[in-house]
């Protein structure tokens, strides 16, 4: 057997085990998720409550419909940023915290195989609970969107998920140096982010700190979009829809970049720094 | 009663140092605001966004009773926090079971360190609101004596409520933490905090009429502002107002006391008190 040949065989089963540890990530997520009803009603059902109250405040301040339409579709897509900081960024933290962390450190797979797995299941379990907002945005509060290209709308989804788990990602890896403050952390980049991005108002509100959000929070670019092909120009869209996929396929491949490379240097400092399996910090 | 106190303080003094000692003091000071400002910014965001079409004086009762809900959000997911925290994370949950202090007291003191992260963001987010969204009264016609009951009927909910999302922590695995999140998120929707809650559909408004926070909400407004936000609240008399938030505090207070008990109970008998969970 030449030595091309070896490598290649490694290569190859490398990528199998890869695709192994992907699935087995996710699904323990999945089978963890829908093994306790109560885990179902705390993601779906209490974030959609958020959402009904700001649909609310729109009606109570008699703003237009098409405002009650925006805060829906922020709404949902809020599970979505929730999951990435508490099911992404703060998992290995968790698992730090159980004393599992040290064995995905030690087992041969790649660490960027344990995270996809992860944000995988992530979306797909985010996917199917934010189907309660939908219906109670669309069904009970009786919001309408324009006529739509559901293509377009599942290339505009599928760009932003990829951009948003990614950043994910460099939060897991940014996450492994941190004990407490990961917690914190988590709670101070949930209603800030959910401003900055526009979640419940047309980003162009914000001015050019919108614009400068857009450029570095794939969810404020995301929503608008999102909103832009479901409302259209009743959206106030920041940039035209094309420009904004464009940037948002950009941050997703800069940032899954970013988190090889961040998870490799920070496991490398956490680990230097004796931080990697430190518990009750 | 001395005993009572001393535990009750030294509650409080761990409950401070597990919350702060994390990070220097500007750090931490900087996280804690940082969530309830967010959603300060939030509202004001969505009332730009309404432009001229919305009411300054309907926006501003919505947005103190905002900035008072931080209490039950605070309190409520805090509650249920120690609970997960001292199981699953220190593990410690059990020694403190087993030691003289009582759950009850312990919470009590924990919750007390909560009380006052409230106050302290409230009251920035109140100045937000003055200084940068305009969100204003006039100081001479504010009704402190009843303005004063409510606020401490609204407290004293949140902290009884706060024994019962306790005690449902106490049986529930991890998840726990997202539906005291939850519950504190229902509650923003159910006592109609940045609504009124005549827009609630039937069914949800009929529940929130038996929530002592509905009622604290709009006593705060009609005492604090001059008007509160519900025309159908608005109907009852300054003494119908508070003697119906008494009562539901007081049905509340009761209701949650003793389930708390039961779930402990419960919590004990099937074996969760030190059980530790993750997906």
């Amino acid at each position: 057997m030449t030595t091309e040949r070896i490598a290649s065989d490694l290569n190859a089963r490398g990528f199998a085990l890869d695709l192994r540890a992907m699935y087995a990530r996710c699904y323990v997520r999945l089978v963890g998720s829908v093994r306790e009803p109560a885990w179902i009603i705390g993601d779906a059902v209490f974030p959609a409550l958020g959402m009904a109250a700001f649909v609310l405040l729109y009606r109570a301040l008699g703003a237009p419909r098409t405002l009650e339409a925006v805060a829906v579709i922020g709404g949902v897509l809020a599970s979505f940023w929730t999951n990435v900081l508490w099911g992404m960024g703060a998992q290995l933290y968790w698992e730090k915290q159980q004393g599992q962390l040290a064995l995905y450190f030690a087992a041969p797979c790649s660490r960027m195989a344990i995270l996809t797995g992860m944000a995988v299941g992530g979306i797909v379990m985010t996917s199917v609970r934010a189907l309660f907002g939908i219906a109670l945005g669309f069904g009970v509060f009786g919001v309408r969107v324009d006529p739509f290209q559901v293509g377009e709308l599942i290339g505009v989804f599928a760009v932003t998920m990829v951009a948003l788990y990614a950043m994910g990602m460099v939060l897991a890896s940014l996450f492994l140096l941190y004990g407490r403050e990961a917690w914190h952390l988590c709670n101070a980049l949930t209603e800030p982010v959910y401003f900055l991005s526009g979640m419940y108002f047309p980003l162009r509100t914000l001015g050019a700190l919108g614009s400068v959000m857009a450029g570095v929070l794939p969810l404020a670019l995301g929503i608008d979009a999102m909103r832009q092909v479901l409302l259209g120009d009743a959206a106030r869209g920041l940039l035209p829809l094309r420009t904004e996929v464009l940037i948002l396929i950009g941050l997703g491949l800069v940032l899954c970049v970013l988190a090889r490379f961040s998870l490799a240097y920070l496991e490398a400092l956490s680990k230097r720094e004796g931080k990697l399996t430190q518990r009750w910090q | 009663m001395s005993a009572q106190l001393q535990r009750l303080r030294t509650a409080a003094w761990l409950g401070w140092q597990i919350e702060s000692n994390w990070a220097a003091g500007l750090t931490f000071a900087v996280y804690t605001l940082i969530r309830p400002i967010g959603t300060a910014l939030i509202l004001g965001g969505m009332y730009w966004a309404v432009g001229g079409a919305a009411r300054p004086q309907l926006f501003a009762g919505f947005y103190v009773a905002n900035a008072v809900h931080e209490y039950v959000a605070r309190v409520l997911v805090g509650m249920g926090w120690v609970v997960v925290e001292e199981r699953e994370e220190y593990e410690t949950l059990r020694l403190v079971y087993t030691s003289p202090i009582g759950m009850m007291t312990y919470l009590t003191g924990r919750a007390s360190v909560k009380f006052g992260l409230a106050t302290f963001t409230g009251l920035l987010v109140l100045l937000l609101g003055w200084f940068v969204l305009g969100v204003r009264w006039e100081w001479s016609t504010v009704r402190w004596i009843p303005l004063g009951i409510a606020f401490v009927l609204t407290l004293g909910s949140t902290l009884f409520l706060g024994f019962l999302v306790a005690g449902l922590a106490l049986n529930l695995p991890r998840i726990a933490v997202s539906m005291n999140e939850g519950l504190s998120v229902g509650l923003y929707l159910l006592c109609g905090v940045i609504f009124p809650v005549d827009l609630m559909p039937h069914g949800l408004r009929e529940i929130a009429f038996v929530l002592p926070f509905t009622y604290g909400y709009e006593a705060i407004r009609r005492f604090l502002l001059g008007e509160g936000s519900s025309a159908i609240l608005g109907r009852l008399s300054d003494p119908q107002l508070l003697g119906l938030l008494a009562l539901t505090a007081a049905v509340l207070s009761l209701v949650a006391h003793q389930g708390y008990y039961v779930l402990e109970r419960r919590a004990r008998r099937t074996g969760k008190l030190d059980q530790t969970t993750l997906f």
